[in-house]
């Protein structure tokens, strides 16, 4: 601790110097000036105790290898450089400011991002720092580096070096086989030195803008020039699905390319049988925006693309030859990794001395990592805790369900092409079942007692199967807003997990499988946990029986979360179609009631 | 001095509004990328900053601007070819002309901006790594001193002279030789003068070439083929033959001097230690045979020389080779 203190004071030290010289060496300060200095180097270190706890020395399991990383989420989830594993293995110990060593697994990994997610493990609330949106950082902002520089630390308490955001959406080329390529990503001053890779890039608001992984060295062997550069945050989030589900992740390809041609972006070439050809992109046809940034240069595209997974939903916007402005949507392929080559051990095993045959364990539990197959979960058991864990933390505001059961009464106007064309009821009860009256053209009436669906058209009654009731939208709306009150599990109609990143509702998100015994799949999407105002609250975005909501009925999603009259419910859903999410049915909600006299027939009594 | 503090301040506080920002803002649409001939390790691309509204563009010299052809690449990406107006060796400086009108210039003054201890921003393509219109890198850091240099001990680490302005932020990088200093406010200190590296301890100098200097350079207005000529200097003649038995490492003795030479009006004589020439150190004869190459005929200048334990200062007036 002492030697903590140390290096917070020689940090300020270092720039009280520099700040005094602002008012000039011969000039004596004020004490009103004095104080003002004061009070903004207070202000730095508080922003530097923030966020220094959270702030990880990596080391291999046998203290070999080192680097940096941060952690991001209280359960210790952390992040580093996949440089960073490669060379400590797939578990090891981190340090943190406390002087601890806590044992850490790898959970997943991407090579073409360099970015890998480890778990920390021994404590049940880890200090953390979350994620920024880095499409706010600007050139100058102040960057604040951590990390392990030249392995410095014996009491594990973070390396602080301070600079400015020097330039964004830089892109550095990568190595290998479409492996760690920094694309769209920050450029700092802050001191970056070999042993910081991994490590976390700070605002002064306390938040991670980016994993700092690497510097333009080439000159002057590994000597720190000035020039740093940061994954962004925005990027890694876009993995952090992922890579929590066990994957060893590839960056996507649209399988075509583009060029600059006199001040356009022209598409140059596309494969006939790719996705986006299929779609209707054509060669000649003059791209405009890409996922709704405008392109202005073909390298601003590379660098955009850059940063998204492998089956990430793109959207183009581009002017065909015939000068019409087209919409094609279509998810990405994967950029393949080279294949690790086993290594030849010479010695035989018997010959072989203990460490030799721990360190051939590692090395061979690297290689196997890396010859994964790409977008594969690889640890199931894993892969479903956090899926558990998203859904805890989805349903944290929500209030344990009331003994006495509860009704509420929902009224929603439904909207086709901006015409009203009827009404939607629903009676919602705490005890996991609901009716809901459709009244429009062709009314309908479903009830739900928990298990069974029963659909209702005139006089005739029908009970649903499970696949029926997961294609019913009505129904997935009603049990989507029931599981956000935890009137119902989700795993009443599948086993659990992690699928991977995707988009809804045009944001990053998590996308959930829930598996029948039929291999029937329903899937729900839940959104980030750093969105503006949302305090690590995690909120159902979207859900349907396909992943890209492509086969009828489409998908539902689900908007405006909020509370009414004591439920949590969205106020806006709507029928979407395809991975652009085309709107094709509206349900915006009325009115919601509480029902003081429940109706008698799901009554306890 | 409250006002600096106040901006100072600013910049740390929650919503932080940035001097670095401000200050960056006005001088991106100042600069150029340049690129020229890349010659074994020396790179072949440059910083520049745009001098005037007729597309004048100041950057570093060097040979990189020898090759066929010289691409300047203003702020909205587009490309223009430059021709080489003059170039200053002494100074590591270089004019070039694009034919595209630039609204936004530095108005170059020899005003002597900034003091040690001020925040400065250097805007530089190191590592070329901002191409076409996408903005260049941007440091911070404060003015460490302003000195000049006048030693030459080695031609390939110091290839300057004359007054500078040393900064802390790491700007001798490949690439980053024509870049802005600047002020907070967006004043121009200098420009980022050419790596500086020494060959014993492989450190570097961060330096800017301040705007008295840079004004000096293109007030200079003379055409280029003159320029081209001047950079040719005529070789002059002070009648020394050096020991030079050791070799050019070998220290600076007069061995003979020509009767009626400038040498021997100066007064010099056999055994003479050379010590300084024209402000240059002597160490050796290389250092001599490079100081003459910086005399002019018929134009004075200080000779240093120790004789026996005496050290003595002669004026002596080069004559022009024959």
């Amino acid at each position: 601790m002492k030697r903590f203190f140390c290096l917070l004071l020689s940090f300020l030290i270092i720039h009280w110097v520099g700040s005094s010289q602002l008012v000039r060496a011969d000039d004596e300060l004020s004490d009103k000036q004095l104080q003002l200095v004061r009070s903004v180097e207070n202000q730095r270190i508080q922003a530097i105790n923030k966020v220094i706890d959270s702030v990880i020395a990596i080391y291999g399991e046998e203290r070999q290898g080192g680097g940096s990383g941060v952690i991001i989420d209280p359960s210790g989830i952390g992040l580093t450089n996949h440089h960073v594993i490669t060379g400590a293995g797939v578990k090891g110990w981190g340090g943190l400011a406390d002087g601890k060593l806590y044992e850490w697994d790898l959970i997943g990994t991407d090579p073409g991002g360099d970015v890998a997610i480890i778990q920390m493990k021994g404590k049940d609330k880890f200090p953390f720092t979350p994620l920024a949106d880095s499409d706010l950082v600007q050139v100058g902002d102040w960057a604040l580096a951590m990390g392990n520089p030249f392995i410095l630390t014996e009491d594990q308490v973070p390396t602080v070096t301070l600079g400015i955001v020097s330039g964004v959406k830089r892109y550095q080329p990568g190595a290998g086989m479409n492996q760690l390529v920094y694309g769209n990503c920050i450029q700092t001053d802050s001191s970056i030195n070999p042993g910081n890779s991994g490590g976390p890039l700070f605002n002064l608001q306390g938040k991670v803008i980016g994993i700092n992984g690497r510097g333009s060295f080439k000159e002057r062997g590994r000597v720190n020039v000035g020039l740093g550069y940061a994954i962004s945050s925005n990027q890694v989030k876009n993995f952090i699905p992922e890579l929590l589900a066990t994957k060893l992740v590839e960056h996507g390809t649209l399988d075509a390319n583009f060029e600059d041609r006199k001040g356009k972006v022209v598409c140059s070439q596309v494969y006939e049988d790719s996705r986006i050809y299929k779609a209707g992109l054509r060669p000649g046809d003059h791209l405009l925006e890409f996922e709704g940034e405008k392109i202005l240069t073909a390298n601003q595209f590379t660098n955009l693309i850059c940063t998204l997974p492998e089956d990430w939903p793109v959207e183009l916007l581009v002017k065909n030859k015939a000068g019409k402005e087209m919409t094609y949507s279509t998810r990405l392929y994967g950029l393949p990794y080279a294949k690790p080559q086993q290594p030849e051990i010479k010695k035989e095993e018997k010959d072989q001395t203990p460490e030799e045959k721990e360190q051939i364990a590692r090395m061979r539990d690297m290689i196997d990592l890396l010859s994964a197959e790409p977008g594969t979960v690889r640890h199931r058991d894993i892969n479903s805790a956090y899926a558990d864990r998203l859904i805890d933390k989805w349903r944290l505001d929500s209030v344990e369900a009331p003994k006495d059961i509860t009704e509420w009464e929902i009224t929603d106007r439904i909207i086709e092409n901006g015409e009203p064309i009827g009404q939607q009821i629903v009676r919602l009860r705490s005890d996991g079942s609901f009716e809901l009256i459709r009244k429009t053209d062709d009314s309908v009436t479903y009830s739900w007692d928990g298990k069974q669906l029963v659909e209702q058209t005139g006089d005739v009654k029908k009970e649903l199967s499970l696949v029926e009731t997961k294609l019913c939208i009505e129904a997935v709306q009603a049990i989507g807003i029931l599981a956000a009150n935890r009137f119902c599990d989700l795993k009443f109609f599948g086993e659990l997990s992690l699928d991977g990143s995707d988009k809804a509702l045009r944001q990053t998100s998590y996308r959930m499988k829930i598996e029948d015994a039929e291999e029937d799949a329903f899937y729900v999407w839940m959104s980030m946990e750093d969105r503006p105002a949302q305090q690590e609250k995690i909120e159902l975005l979207k859900a349907g029986a396909s992943k890209n909501c492509d086969q009828q009925p489409g998908g539902i999603v689900f908007e405006n979360w909020g509370d009414e009259n004591g439920l949590k419910i969205s106020r806006s859903r709507s029928v979407v179609v395809g991975i652009g999410e085309k709107v094709q049915r509206i349900y915006e909600m009325q009115s919601v009631r509480r029902v003081e006299q429940p109706a008698a027939e799901s009554s306890p009594e | 001095m409250i006002l600096t503090l106040a901006i100072f301040c600013e910049c740390l506080s929650a919503d932080e509004a940035n001097f670095v920002v401000n200050a960056v803002d006005s001088v991106q649409p100042r600069m150029v990328k340049v690129y020229g001939a890349a010659a074994g390790r020396v790179e072949g691309y440059a910083t520049g900053i745009i001098v005037s509204d007729s597309g004048r563009i100041l950057t570093t010299q060097g040979v990189f601007l020898d090759g066929s052809q010289i691409r300047v690449v203003t702020p909205d990406g587009e490309s223009h070819i430059a021709s080489v107006l003059r170039r200053d060796r002494e100074h590591q400086l270089a004019l070039l002309q694009i034919s595209a009108q630039t609204p936004d210039f530095f108005d170059i003054k020899p005003d002597d901006v900034g003091q040690k201890g001020d925040w400065v921003v250097a805007v530089c393509n190191a590592f070329k790594v901002a191409d076409k219109q996408e903005p260049l890198s941007v440091t911070l850091g404060v003015i460490s001193l302003k000195t000049s240099i006048e030693a030459k001990l080695n031609r390939r680490d110091v290839a300057y002279r004359g007054d500078l302005v040393l900064i802390d932020q790491i700007t001798s990088n490949p690439g980053a030789a024509g870049g802005a200093v600047v002020t907070t406010e967006g004043k121009l200190v200098g420009v980022i003068g050419k790596i500086i590296n020494s060959s014993e301890t492989n450190t570097r100098l961060n330096y800017a070439v301040p705007n008295s200097v840079l004004a000096a350079f293109l007030s200079n207005e003379k055409p280029a083929s003159l320029a081209a000529k001047s950079a040719v200097k005529e070789a002059v003649n002070l009648g020394i033959k050096l020991f030079s038995h050791g070799g050019r490492n070998s220290p600076a003795y007069i061995d003979r001097v020509k009767r009626g030479s400038p040498a021997h009006k100066a007064k010099l004589r056999s055994d003479d230690l050379l010590i300084s020439l024209a402000g240059e150190k002597i160490g050796n004869v290389k250092d001599y045979e490079l100081a003459i190459e910086n005399l002019v005929p018929g134009q004075d200048a200080i000779i240093v020389v120790k004789r026996g334990t005496e050290l003595l200062r002669l004026s002596i007036v080069p004559a022009a080779k024959e």
